[in-house]
């Protein structure tokens, strides 16, 4: 357009003076932002026109300057290095995650001196680059206004320095007297804390560690301290696998290190291999995620666990042809035929097979011990040589502290951590039996159960505002530095214990000397505690040799026989108390993101429920959402919970979670909008979820309807492929939007394992729009998907998606970009289930766009579908017009329950208002950055400088994204893939995510999926 | 403007009209006549021209068809264009509803509008009341005063004999156009 | 062509206008019920009607403070009883231009009498209509978002392939278009009440008849101008209801992604409306008494008309039905059952009975005759036109494609009282209608009394 005409409208002073230029993503980086008015660069007075110009530039800068979310004087850490740090700009900090012991490496995207992302760490070889739902919501925990601050005695609150001193008086006494004193922690993965541990139990006659886990691998630590004389995890190399049997253990979900072992599972079972396959086979009582997703399910009775590891024991050791060291029971059972079957199978695959077992036994575990030493298991998938130790608890220990507290012999106890008041096998006993204890110290994050009964109370700090190490795995150092100045006066269990013993170091200092005494320990010469802390870690190398070298001898002698477990009178149920892939412990209670991400298995928000099978269910005449009473047989622990009817549970077992009804999760009460006809999340006072803990040592219970029914709030109506009997044609309905392959098919016909619908040559108009630059698109392989679900908070922090709270989830109004539809297809007994990471499909031919009356949705020249909030009127169309329904739309304003929290947005991505529609993008924010970097390197974007957000989290690396008009990226080449296909492409909307079906290690289906 | 006129209240449509064909056989020029509701054959009596509100019409609809489909044309093709939905930038097909609706807007606010201006039917406007009954049930003839055509008393005779049912002169006057000039 | 075969068969039974009444009667009847001070019957109705209003204003103010979450949508069902009220109201409107402009061209001298009253009814029914598609915006203080207007955000046009749009522009004529129809029929009535009048009352039906004198030049032009409007009214009213259809054939849901919905959403406002007509006419009758203006003979008519579109109504859900089953498309097939057996089945067989069996009804004279009865009927097929709307949008929603989306929809409070909100606007201003307007064309009428020889 020419600028000269005179009254023509304008809409910004570049355009006045014609130098206005639309945005070309190819025009030069710079150009978009400024130009300088010739005449000012030759120095000649300033024109009118130019003058506005300048004074628009002030404006704008000020308004900018005005915009900063955080103050940012408090903002931009003196830890960090200064010159780091450009206002506006991220970077990166290594750290690692402290959500689990698991110790997975993080990587903290931050700004303007704060963490607003955790992505893990790819060269850190626990979690690979992967990180889990738990992992990725810390971010939010960092900014949780509830969190402890200084310490606190008999309600008044202190500065560390003055405690310090009044404790000191206090240990000093006891110390002088010979008292005994007790530090309870959970798995302390820190040697440097340990260290700090031994030393101040070490200035005591009668001072002793005791370390618990909530989710206890106890038994497994001390079946291998019996039968290969060391009280370790072996570290688990799933990837050298051919054979996975799984009893009782969620090692996809929960159990122990799950990120590593999803990896490495996907490493096992790389379709691309075929023949290399590794069959997974889950036997539990429970549904749960590992079942989910195994090639072959059995449902065992939960008191047959002991019975069930014998009698594949037995038929190891005949195939075997050696003779099993003890007399076990006879199994009868129909199970048995397959187990004889597995244990076939597992020892055909010696050496590239392996048996991991969850159960809480001594005896069984080394059983499972001696089962793995026949299949050669040891020293090649279990690794003792370079042992893990992200499970430390021993449960004897604490018998032996129990006692102890019970007979009021403690004098202090210093409980760190932990929160034993709530999570103690008998936790009631606990609170009473603490109030003999002389002096209670508490350090705690948050105000909780334990803290209620403790003398004095001292902050914990959150980890990405402390320096710390961590050795999760034998050989390799961890490090956790600061990424934020402290938001709350904390301090390190570390610090606290040595400045009790007079050293005045800081955590810095502890840090930084312990790196280097373990380095010496290790002979290790070279990385300065800089290089590591820039790496995030220091590992000793490791590799297949050095764990065939130490392999340690078996004592068969260790093994006894499993106690039979107590089979549950008539018409009683077994509990199964488990953890949850969202709410693993106690401890997440504060994190919204949590209780709001559905869980992969029953798709409830918010809430625990009672999973019983439908048989069972029929039998009780209980339905999903009858609140039932739940009492243990000839206890008085009862309980009332919703129900749910989960298909795969074992007949005779109900399936809990436990780790809900935490103290202090009253503060959800104003989750989520309150309008007419809003149901707060929590009821004031109340909390989320029920506390079952007082169940565990119940081995039996009896159901009862109350009569009463509640609405869960589930994220899925509809839980599977096949429509409604009575909707359906004769012989049934069953969609295609996941597909299957059994391995067979696969390795009949890789290159063709499918047969899909081409809609080629069905437009009905020429293509006459411009396609530029690269096409974006997306592979996510449905048979690396374990619907483990860390994608969709890994979406939620990078997006700024808001908590909806419980309410609004039951009106199906939840905000994720990214959900995971999980299909259940077979029979009620023996189901498996489908996870389908479902999010905007960015369709070429998007139907959304043409409905769309105000142009709020149209289609970029690299194929992206986008959606523009501010030029949206909220008609809601789009959403309507959306096959795939993953349009979100703003019901209503979401602000943070939690104010602090909006430290945590992504100042990258605008916050959407009320009554527009959003969805997901693609993470198109990440894509300008790589383009910007690429063009400031003068490059175009490479294959892999995009990772959209989910595709990052991904422990299973399923998702790749890309461009797909380049042949050779990842992302092409995955959809030419022969597994490759389309959901609904029958309707020529065009989608650009390719979706690679599920391959399984299984017969052809029955039910024609 | 005002004139001396021959005014003849008649109670019946039908006999109006027959006094209006005597009067147009006998050369006496008919000014108006003012009914309650329209009587058939009183246009051909008073020898009125059909109506030209039809070109009118026809003129609204062309503009507002071609207004509209070039509206469309122009910003969804020209002006910006936007992939939407990968249709094409000038989707004739889909333009052919708003084009229509515009097309009936146009040919209908352009025939009431000539209505309005060519029968001055105006806010604030009065208009030539002989007889404040003629909305109500009386229907009159104004003729010319008798001239050299027919003298005043068997003008009225004839209307008489048509059924008139009073006859009388008076001076009719436009109040509107009295206002303006 | 159906509609004045309808009605010739009780031609020349009855008279149109009964008593035997004079031109000078028609004006005195029709206008002096104006000019009276109004019936206690009339205080009530408007009392109950602006109740109905306020209600509905709060309803939607309230919506408007805090969220369009007040209502029961979710991420499945973007629409609701808004859209369904929207579809519903522009059905009601139709009758009124179909009973001004189709009759008219049929030259159906039974409309004289109910036509004035079907076209404020079209009018109010329009307004009622326009109001949702605003208030069902997230952000409807952007509404004039949707219109071409020259901006300084590129300028950034509006997207003329939605057939949302499509809509504005469609209703937005078919608004203007009636008005401006209903009040060039108004200005001789207008005329006559201004020369009954006296003083504030003259001076406002004097501005507002524009100086009508009914000079004999005004008259034969004003007959070509409805002639005209007529014309183009026809077409009109035909081509609002295809575009409100094709809201949803232009989508992919299946259930709404169908060929046949145009003429169906057509036929079905006709039906729709002429109910409304017959229940309000059959109230003004016996409120206004107006028994010899509006007679049996009218009723007679207007039942015919009902059964027939009833039937056709009847025939498109069987057609798209069957369309269904043989298009062999698993979605659409799977939709249809779903509609008829799923969740919200109960909702479709409400409307088959309203719609198809209960009309069946009026070919019987007898029922025909008893006005009680035809009241009743001419209510339950507004319910049942409801409910066909509420089918069609809501249940094709529920459960579209991919099963996890499936959902249930249930209104919330403020939904139900958005909807009697519309009932009391719509009923005010018919009430205030009949009160200072006159309810029957009074020139019209008097155009169809046998001329004094005839008598």
């Amino acid at each position: 357009m020419d600028g000269d005409r005179p009254g023509r409208p304008w809409r910004s002073l570049s355009e006045l003076d014609g130098t206005f230029v639309p945005f070309d993503p190819n025009a030069d980086v710079r150009r978009e932002w400024f130009d300088l008015p010739t005449e000012l660069v030759d120095g000649i007075t300033p024109s009118r026109r130019s003058f506005l110009k300048l004074a628009g530039f002030g404006f704008a800068g000020a308004a900018l300057s005005a915009c900063s979310r955080a103050p940012i004087e408090k903002a931009i850490p003196l830890l960090v290095r200064p010159e780091t740090i450009v206002p506006g700009k991220s970077y990166w900090m290594a750290t690692t995650c402290a959500g689990c012991p698991a110790g997975c490496g993080v990587l903290a995207k931050c700004r303007d001196g704060r963490p607003i992302k955790l992505e893990g760490n790819p060269q850190q070889s626990i979690g690979r680059g992967g990180l889990c739902a738990v992992g990725q919501a810390q971010l939010l925990s960092l900014y949780d206004a509830k969190r402890l601050t200084g310490a606190r005695h008999a309600g008044d609150a202190l500065e560390f320095s003055a405690a310090d001193t009044e404790l000191r008086a206090r240990l000093d006494e006891v110390r002088a007297r010979g008292g005994a004193v007790r530090v309870l922690t959970g798995t302390e993965t820190s040697p440097s804390t340990r260290a700090a541990i031994d030393r101040f139990v070490g200035s005591f006659r009668d001072g002793r560690h005791v370390a618990y886990d909530a989710l206890s691998s106890s038994a497994l630590l001390d079946a291998h301290a019996a039968t290969h004389g060391v009280r370790a995890l072996p570290r688990i190399r799933l990837e050298r696998a051919r054979r996975i049997v799984a009893i009782e253990a969620d090692f996809l979900g929960t159990w122990i290190s799950p990120v590593e072992y999803t990896l490495g599972r996907r490493m096992a079972r790389d379709p691309e291999r075929p023949a290399e396959f590794a069959r997974h086979v889950q036997i539990e009582s429970a549904m749960s995620l590992s079942g989910s997703v195994a090639d072959r399910r059995l449902a065992l009775a939960p008191w047959q666990v002991g019975a069930a590891v014998g009698e594949l024991a037995r038929h190891v050791a005949a195939r075997a042809g050696v003779k099993l060291p003890i007399e076990l029971p006879p199994f009868d059972d129909p199970m048995a035929a397959q187990l004889e079957a597995i244990a076939a199978d597992l020892f055909d695959h010696h050496g590239r097979a392996v048996v991991l077992c969850g159960s809480g036994d001594v005896a069984v575990q080394k059983l499972v011990n001696w089962v793995n030493e026949q299949i050669g298991a040891y020293g090649t998938i279990l690794d003792l040589a370079a042992p893990s130790f992200q499970r430390l608890g021993d449960e004897r220990a604490l018998a032996t502290l129990r006692r102890e507290l019970d007979e009021g012999k403690v004098e202090v106890l210093v409980i760190a951590g932990v929160n034993p008041a709530y999570d103690f096998p008998d936790a009631s006993a606990f609170r009473e039996s603490v109030g003999r204890v002389g002096l209670v110290v508490c350090c705690a994050t948050h105000e909780d159960e334990t803290t209620a009964l403790a003398h004095w109370v001292l902050a914990l700090p959150h980890f990405l505002e402390t320096w710390n190490d961590a050795e999760p795995v034998a050989g390799l150092l961890a490090l956790t530095q600061p990424t934020v100045p402290p938001l709350k006066a904390a301090r390190t269990l570390r610090q606290t214990l040595a400045s009790w013993l007079g050293d005045a170091r800081d955590d810095h200092a502890l840090v930084r000397d312990h790196h280097q005494e373990w380095l010496a320990a290790h002979e290790i010469t070279g990385p300065t505690f800089e290089q590591s802390l820039h790496e995030g870690f220091f590992e000793v190398a490791q590799n297949a040799a050095t764990t065939a070298a130490a392999s340690r001898p078996f004592r068969a002698a260790a093994l006894e026989v499993p106690a039979v477990g107590a089979l549950p009178p008539e018409g009683a149920l077994a509990p199964v108390l488990h953890a949850q892939v969202g709410m693993p412990d106690g401890r997440h209670a504060h994190n919204p993101w949590l209780h709001e991400l559905p869980d992969p298995i029953t798709k409830v928000v918010w809430d625990n429920v009672a999973a019983v099978a439908p048989a069972t269910a029929q039998r009780l005449g209980v339905t999903t959402g009858d609140v039932v009473r739940i009492t243990a047989v000839g206890g008085q622990a009862v309980v009332e919970l919703p129900l749910l009817v989960q298909p795969g549970m074992h007949p005779g077992a109900v399936a809990i979670a436990r780790f809900y009804g935490r103290r202090g999760t009253d503060r959800f009460t104003r989750v989520g909008p309150q309008w007419l006809e809003a149901k707060a999340t929590v009821a004031p006072g109340g909390v989320v979820g029920v506390d079952v803990s007082m169940l565990r040592e119940a081995s039996a219970v009896e159901l009862s309807a109350t009569g009463r029914r509640v609405k869960l709030a589930c994220t899925q109506d509809h839980h599977s492929l096949t429509v409604p009997e009575h909707l359906a044609p004769e012989g049934g309905e069953v969609r295609d939007a996941v597909r299957e392959v059994t391995l067979a098919t696969l390795l009949a016909h890789p290159q063709h394992a499918l047969e899909r619908e081409t809609t080629e040559g069905a437009e009905l108009w020429p293509e006459d729009h411009l396609h530029a630059g690269p096409q974006w698109g997306m592979a996510i392989d449905l048979s690396a998907c374990t619907g483990c679900s860390a994608c969709v908070v890994g979406c939620q922090a990078e997006n700024n998606v808001p908590v909806v709270g419980r309410d609004e989830v039951r009106r199906h109004r939840e905000m994720h970009w990214i959900r995971i539809d999980r299909y259940w297809q077979g029979e009620a007994e023996d189901p498996r289930a489908l996870h389908q990471p479902m999010m905007c499909q960015q369709c070429g031919h998007a139907p959304c766009e043409t409905v769309c009356p105000v142009l709020a949705t149209v289609h970029s020249t690299e194929g992206l579908n986008q959606q523009i909030y501010n030029r949206c009127v909220g008609t809601r169309y789009c959403a309507n017009n959306c096959p795939y329904k993953v349009r979100r739309f703003n019901w209503f304003d979401y602000p943070h329950e939690d104010r602090l929290q909006n430290l945590a947005l992504n100042p990258d991505v605008a916050i959407r208002s009320r009554g527009v529609m959003e969805k997901c993008s693609f993470c198109v924010q990440r894509i300008l950055e790589a383009k910007l970097t690429a063009k400031e390197e003068g490059r175009s974007v490479r294959d892999g400088d995009v990772q959209s957000a989910c595709q990052q989290s991904c422990p299973a690396q399923a998702i790749v994204f890309g461009d797909l008009s380049d042949p050779a990226s990842r992302v092409s080449r995955l959809a030419q893939n022969g597994r490759s296909y389309r959901v609904l492409e029958e309707l020529n909307v065009k989608p650009v995510v390719n979706y690679l079906a599920v391959v399984r290690d299984q017969e052809e289906r029955r039910d024609g999926t | 403007m005002s004139r001396r006129v021959h005014v003849a209240l008649f109670e019946d449509g039908a006999e109006l009209v027959a006094a209006a064909n005597a009067c147009s056989r006998l050369r006496i020029p008919i000014v108006d006549a003012y009914l309650p509701f329209p009587v058939h054959g009183l246009d051909e009596a008073m020898g009125l021209r059909r109506s030209r509100l039809p070109l009118v019409c026809f003129g609204g609809g062309l503009v507002g068809l071609s207004l509209g489909l070039a509206l469309q044309y122009w910003t969804s093709a020209v002006d910006w264009p936007l992939n939407v939905g990968g249709k094409p930038f000038q989707s004739f097909p889909a333009f052919v509803p708003v084009a229509f609706e515009l097309m009936v807007l146009c040919a209908g606010l352009a025939t009431a509008g000539a209505l309005f201006v060519r029968s001055r039917l105006l806010p604030g406007h009065v208009g030539v009341v002989v007889d404040p009954r003629v909305s109500d049930d009386r229907f009159v003839l104004v003729v010319a005063p008798a001239g050299a055509s027919i003298r005043a008393a068997d003008l009225r005779a004839l209307l008489m004999e048509h059924g008139a049912i009073e006859c009388r002169e008076q001076i009719v006057t436009d109040r509107h156009v009295e206002a303006r000039s | 062509m159906a509609l004045d075969h309808a009605v010739l068969d009780v031609a020349d039974t009855t008279p149109l206008i009964g008593g035997g009444k004079t031109i000078g009667q028609v004006t005195r009847d029709v206008c002096s019920p104006l000019e009276r001070s109004p019936t206690r019957l009339w205080y009530g109705a408007f009392g109950a009607a602006l109740t109905a209003l306020l209600i509905g204003a709060v309803a939607v103010g309230y919506q408007l403070r805090v969220g369009i979450g007040t209502w029961g949508l979710d991420r499945t069902v973007g629409w609701g009883f808004d859209i369904t009220n929207f579809v519903f109201w522009v059905g009601i409107g139709h009758a009124g231009t179909l009973i001004s402009a189709v009759l008219l061209l049929l030259r159906q001298k039974w409309r004289t009498s109910i036509n004035r009253s079907a076209e404020a009814m079209t009018i109010f029914a329009v307004m009622c209509a326009g109001l949702f598609p605003v208030i069902h915006m997230g952000r409807p203080w952007l509404a004039f978002w949707v219109f071409p207007y020259p901006n300084t955000r590129g300028p950034l046009w509006i997207n003329f392939r939605s057939a949302l749009l499509w809509d504005v522009f469609a209703i937005g004529t078919y608004f203007t278009i009636s008005l401006v129809f209903w009040f060039i029929g108004l200005l001789p009535d207008l005329a006559t009440l201004r020369d009954r009048a006296s003083g504030w009352r003259r001076k406002i039906y004097g501005w507002l008849s524009l100086g009508w004198d009914g000079s004999a030049r005004t008259w034969s032009r004003y007959e070509t101008c409805c002639t005209l409007l007529a014309a183009l009214a026809t077409p009109l009213v035909v081509s609002v209801h295809t575009v409100v259809s094709t809201d949803f054939a232009t989508s992919l849901i299946p259930g709404w992604h169908a060929t046949i919905l145009p003429p169906y959403f057509v036929i079905g406002a006709v039906f729709s409306g002429f109910a409304m007509v017959l229940t309000l006419m059959l109230v003004a009758r016996k409120v206004m008494h107006f028994e010899a203006y509006i007679t049996p003979r009218h009723v007679h008519a207007m039942c015919k008309v009902l059964v027939f579109t009833g039937s056709v109504v009847g025939l498109a859900y069987l057609t798209e039905s069957f369309t269904a089953w043989y298009s062999g498309n698993p979605y659409e097939r799977f939709t249809f059952l779903n509609r008829a057996f799923g969740p919200s089945g109960w909702a479709y067989w409400v409307m088959v009975l309203c719609n198809v069996v209960s009309p069946q009804l009026l070919w019987f004279r007898r029922i025909r005759n008893d006005l009680r009865l035809v009241f009743v009927l001419s209510l339950v097929i507004n319910v049942g036109m409801w409910f066909e709307r509420f089918v069609i949008i809501v249940t094709s929603l529920e459960r579209d494609f991919l099963t996890s989306s499936w959902s249930h929809y249930t209104p919330t409070l403020v939904e139900l009282g958005t909807l009697l909100g519309s009932f009391g606007l719509f009923f005010t201003l018919f009430l205030l209608f009949c009160r200072y307007l006159p309810m029957i064309a009074i020139s019209e009428v008097k155009g169809v009394l046998p001329g004094r020889h005839e008598r």
